[in-house]
């Protein structure tokens, strides 16, 4: 009996490590890389199905090259090691390049194994400064860093006539930093920050620091974490009596915030790329969202797909899959359209001009901002 | 605000925060005296919940409205659907490794939990929910703090649930058979207690009071998702050893405890927010290390 | 086994005995030829998994020494792996020290933390056990999350990968041999443990306390001995850890983790060194096997592991109590 299960297991772990069999060895095989389980998952999925609706237009559009492509999901779940593990996978089944790439801390450690493998990499969330340094070439990042959305946060603030501010994370990598840098940025000015708050991801009760702001009646809150525990916070406040301006960092941008917070959202500000439906392109896009998986779009879908039309744009400026080549069609984008704004690059690969718009939360949907504080129009 | 509001209000929100911990806080307890099991999927019960209450409502809300007519019905669907459910994994998941070592079922549990969680992930796509109800934000103000109706009936379900459980488990037969068998499995078998039949009662009754409240979580918070049996686990968890793990009434107060230990761990002067839940374990390590049986528990003395 | 038979028989068991043993010995020695030229063969891929899976081995052998030898609960082992790691970090990036120099500080931290969270646990059974493990293991997940010098909520990056003899670990080819060496040291270092004298007096602790306490085993040192242990084996994974991943962060070493590596014992059978080697394979390779199913891996996962806890519910190759 003993013997028979440990040789069940060790038949197991035999199969697994040889069966591991590829797609269809024409296609053209793209990596997304992104997290589909764990508390991130959410997040994930709707960058995953972003992806692969691109993949799916240009498919019906007669492929790339002649040839189709195929899109190999690489679940980082969120963790550095499970994500070098999803890389060295997706670089074993000889992808083309990789999109994606969210959770900066599981982003860094896999851009040397794509960076070895010199596969093009096209990161689509993951936006710390961390990355520019790791970085040995073949990634580029078409999210905007916390630096630009700092700087159009403090723009808005300050136009608004506002003084004091409460500032609210998740302690996560994404939001503590978005947090600590524009207490920074606002105290420099020599305003003040009378309340800054750690909160627990996937916590539903924000009575304790809904109370807590009251008592300190900043002129405004600045919520720097995603939609989905932020649609929470912004009913609480409201109902808890808050009666200050809201505003929201860029994952926050989603319809689906909408659903979560209803009439509570109305007024509320959010810093974003411009993905909204008053750009056209944008429009069909959150359309077709819509229509192909039942749901809107969230916080990064607009860049997942960008990047996905970005990949395909540049194989075929290469020419071919020669990775090399499509590294440098790469780094030669110039203006490329996508539906969240043009896309360059600086010399490190990073967004060459930022793109962040403000937002306002109006009949249930997110409106570009233009009064006073807006930035100039991209 | 003066501050005398500021920590009334705050003893409020602590008050509503600490229902919802004691309510899953109760169930936890509630298994862990009978067999001395961590329930590790225990708050996903809680997550399960909300989702077959979300459902039943979407189903009944048609003809018997989006108020407290529909969600009613929709917190017993859920009791009875979840108590079955939870049921159903003692029987597959537990019962087999009654005689096996505690850790053991321990890692079933995580399994269990683990499953629950994926199902829900894969059903839902990760989408969080919106829960939308007709309940207002109608209610009566004590002074100068606002206590909406749903807030008096949600502490009010809990402390009548909790008062129901005790006399339940103090008075009735089953309730006996259930304390008895925490004592001793095997001289109850020998006196004629169907063990394996009491025991399912109690996951019937724990993983109901689990759905109760992921139903009213649901309804007081207004979203669902997969994942929202995690943290709440953990903090009933916590509230059940707080209250000395094993007794109904040390949950419910190791609820209320906890709840406003958060709310009131807000107003610490002096202290970044960022370092409130490593005061909140400190103080929890101290009191445990001074009344190693938490606030109700009676001493014992185990082996693993 | 029975104990009579005649002294012919007890020479015949003796020399299936030492038969046995050469035939062991020389399978183990196939095994690790086997394991050394892995690299030979493999894509980096498996190499990737493998070197995680040799992490593993070392981190549930630790934590094999607290649950499995000992008898008591942790929920909060993550702490450990996070104390050596982040060691490691702010030896190399906040000093400018060699990485070297991270190990020895790193076991000296570990033993300090191994006992400053055992001190309080002595008086604790083992439910209560496991909320004040799990308490330490947050508290110092989000200690590291707060301070400057551990890098907060980001973690630190870009720590050295360090020389040795001139050569430097730069390939995962490299690590997979320093992950295997980690797993054989570990897997010697538990086996001497185990019989040694404070492997006796664990089991003794584990089986009867009072007894124990009768029989004038001090059963605080002792206790305190396998939190230090099992936190030092976590501390010298976590090390190198961080050179491998070159980054860390505060989202590595969360409660989850420490389920991950308890589930790892249990499910291998704790107590029993082959089983745990066993339990960090499962719990490594399992997820990756169901890579291919997608979005549904972690609930193919579960299933697996409730399966095998069904079949097996001592875990898959249990200790024989005695």
């Amino acid at each position: 009996m003993k013997r028979r299960t440990i040789l069940a297991i060790a038949g197991l772990f035999a199969f697994g490590l040889g069966g591991a069999g590829p797609a269809h060895a024409a296609d053209i095989k793209i990596g997304a890389q992104v997290p589909t389980s764990g508390s991130e998952a959410p997040y994930g999925i709707d960058m995953l199905n972003a992806i692969r609706m691109a993949a799916d237009q240009i498919n019906a559009k007669g492929g790339l090259l002649g040839e189709k492509i195929s899109i190999l999901p690489g679940d980082s779940a969120c963790d550095p090691q499970a994500a070098v593990n999803a890389a060295s996978k997706l670089v074993s089944e000889n992808i083309t390049g990789v999109v994606g790439g969210y959770c900066s801390g599981a982003t860094l450690p896999t851009l040397k194994v794509y960076g070895d493998a010199h596969v093009p990499f096209v990161i689509t969330a993951s936006n710390s400064t961390e990355l520019i340094g790791a970085n040995p070439g073949n990634a580029f990042m078409i999210n905007s860093t916390g630096f630009d959305q700092v700087k159009t946060a403090v723009a808005l603030f300050k136009a608004k006539g506002i003084k004091t501010l409460s500032i609210i994370n998740e302690g996560d990598a994404y939001s503590a930093n978005l947090a600590q840098l524009t207490r920074k940025a606002w105290e420099k000015m020599g305003n003040k920050v009378v309340d800054y708050e750690v909160v627990s991801k996937g916590q539903q009760d924000f009575s304790p620091v809904v109370t807590r702001i009251r008592e300190r009646h900043p002129d405004a809150v600045f919520w720097t974490a995603y939609y989905a525990d932020g649609a929470l916070l912004i009913k609480q406040l409201r109902q808890g009596g808050y009666t200050g301006m809201i505003a929201l960092g860029d994952g926050n941008n989603s319809p689906k915030l909408f659903q979560l917070a209803g009439a509570a959202a109305e007024g509320v500000y959010c810093f974003s790329n411009p993905t909204a439906n008053f750009l056209p392109a944008a429009k069909t896009f959150i359309a077709d969202y819509q229509k192909q998986f039942h749901q809107p779009p969230g916080p990064y879908s607009a860049l997942s797909y960008d990047g996905m039309m970005l990949m395909a744009h540049a194989i075929k400026v290469a020419g071919s899959t020669d990775k090399m080549k499509i590294i440098a069609a790469l780094k030669a984008t110039h203006a490329f359209p996508g539906i969240a704004g043009p896309i360059s690059f600086t010399k490190e690969n990073t967004l060459a001009r930022s793109n962040f718009v403000v937002l306002l939360g109006k009949g249930g949907q997110w409106t570009l901002y233009t009064g006073p504080g807006a930035p100039a129009a991209p | 605000m003066p501050l005398y509001e500021v920590l009334l209000q705050q003893f409020a929100n602590g008050l509503i925060l600490g229902s919802f911990y004691a309510l899953v806080a109760l169930g936890y307890s509630m298994v862990y005296g009978v067999i001395k099991l961590l329930n590790f999927a225990h708050g996903d019960l809680y997550m399960t919940g909300a989702f077959a209450g979300f459902g039943a409502l979407s189903l009944f809300s048609g003809w018997l409205g989006g108020g407290w007519g529909g969600i009613v019905p929709a917190i017993l669907f859920s009791m009875v659907a979840v108590g079955a459910l939870g049921v159903i994994i003692d029987r597959v998941a537990y019962r087999p490794l009654r005689q096996a070592p505690k850790l053991s079922v321990l890692i079933t549990a995580l399994a269990v939990s683990m499953l629950l969680e994926n199902v829900a992930l894969a059903f839902t796509g990760g989408q969080y929910t919106a829960f939308t109800t007709n309940l207002g934000f109608a209610g009566v103000d004590l002074g100068m703090v606002h206590v909406t109706y749903t807030q008096m009936v949600l502490v009010g379900a809990s402390v009548v649930l909790m008062v129901v459980l005790e006399l339940f488990v103090s008075g009735t037969m089953h309730g006996k058979a259930m304390r008895a068998i925490a004592i001793d499995q095997d001289a109850c078998r020998l006196m004629g207690i169907d063990v394996d039949r009491t025991i399912a009662l109690t996951f019937l009754i724990g993983s109901a009071l689990a759905a109760a409240a992921g139903v009213l979580a649901g309804v007081y918070y207004g979203s669902i998702n997969f994942f929202m049996g995690f943290l709440i686990g953990l903090k009933a968890f916590t509230a059940a050893v707080i209250g000395g793990i094993g007794s109904i009434p040390g949950a419910m107060l190791g609820g209320i405890l906890l709840g406003l230990l958060e709310a009131f761990g807000t107003q610490i002067p002096g202290v970044g927010s960022e370092w409130k839940d490593v005061f909140v374990f400190a103080f929890l390590i101290l009191f445990l290390v001074f009344r190693p049986t938490g606030l109700l528990g009676r001493p014992e003395v185990e082996r693993m | 086994m029975s104990a009579g038979g005649g002294g012919a028989g007890e020479a015949a068991v003796g020399v299936q005995r030492s038969e046995r043993s050469i035939r062991k010995g020389a399978g183990m020695a196939l095994l690790l030829l086997v394991l050394l030229l892995v690299p030979r063969f493999a894509n980096n891929y498996y190499l990737e998994v493998l070197s995680e899976a040799w992490l593993y081995v070392l981190l549930c052998l630790g934590l094999n020494i607290v649950v499995g030898f000992a008898g008591l609960l942790d929920l909060g082992y993550a702490a450990f792996f996070a104390v050596g790691a982040y060691t490691a970090g702010i030896v190399t990036i906040r000093l400018g020290q060699s990485f070297w120099l991270s190990l020895p500080i790193a076991v000296v931290t570990a033993t300090l933390a191994g006992v400053i969270i055992g001190g309080p646990t002595l008086r604790l059974r083992s439910d209560y056990l496991a909320i004040v493990t799990l308490g330490f293991g947050e508290m110092v997940r989000i200690t590291v999350r707060n301070l400057a010098i551990t890098g907060g909520a980001s973690g630190l990056v870009g720590i050295e990968r360090p020389h040795l003899f001139g050569y430097a670990l730069h390939s995962i080819g490299a690590f997979y041999y320093v992950f295997l060496l980690l797993a054989v040291l570990g897997i010697v270092a538990s086996h001497r443990l185990e019989n040694s004298r404070i492997g006796r007096a664990w089991k003794y602790v584990r089986s009867d306390e009072d007894a124990a306490r009768a029989m004038g085993i001090n059963h605080a040192a002792v206790k305190l001995a396998a939190y230090a242990l099992g936190a030092i084996f976590a501390a010298i994974g976590g090390c190198f850890y961080a050179t491998k991943m070159t980054a860390i962060s505060p989202e590595t070493f969360t409660f989850n983790q420490s389920l991950l590596i308890l589930l790892g014992v249990v499910l291998g059978g704790r107590g029993k060194i082959p089983g745990v080697i066993l339990g960090a394979l499962v719990i490594v390779i399992f997820p990756e096997l169901f890579r291919d199913v997608g979005s549904m891996r972690m609930l193919v996962f579960a299933v697996s592991l409730l399966l095998i806890m069904l079949f097996r519910p001592a875990g898959i190759w249990p200790e024989r109590w005695r």
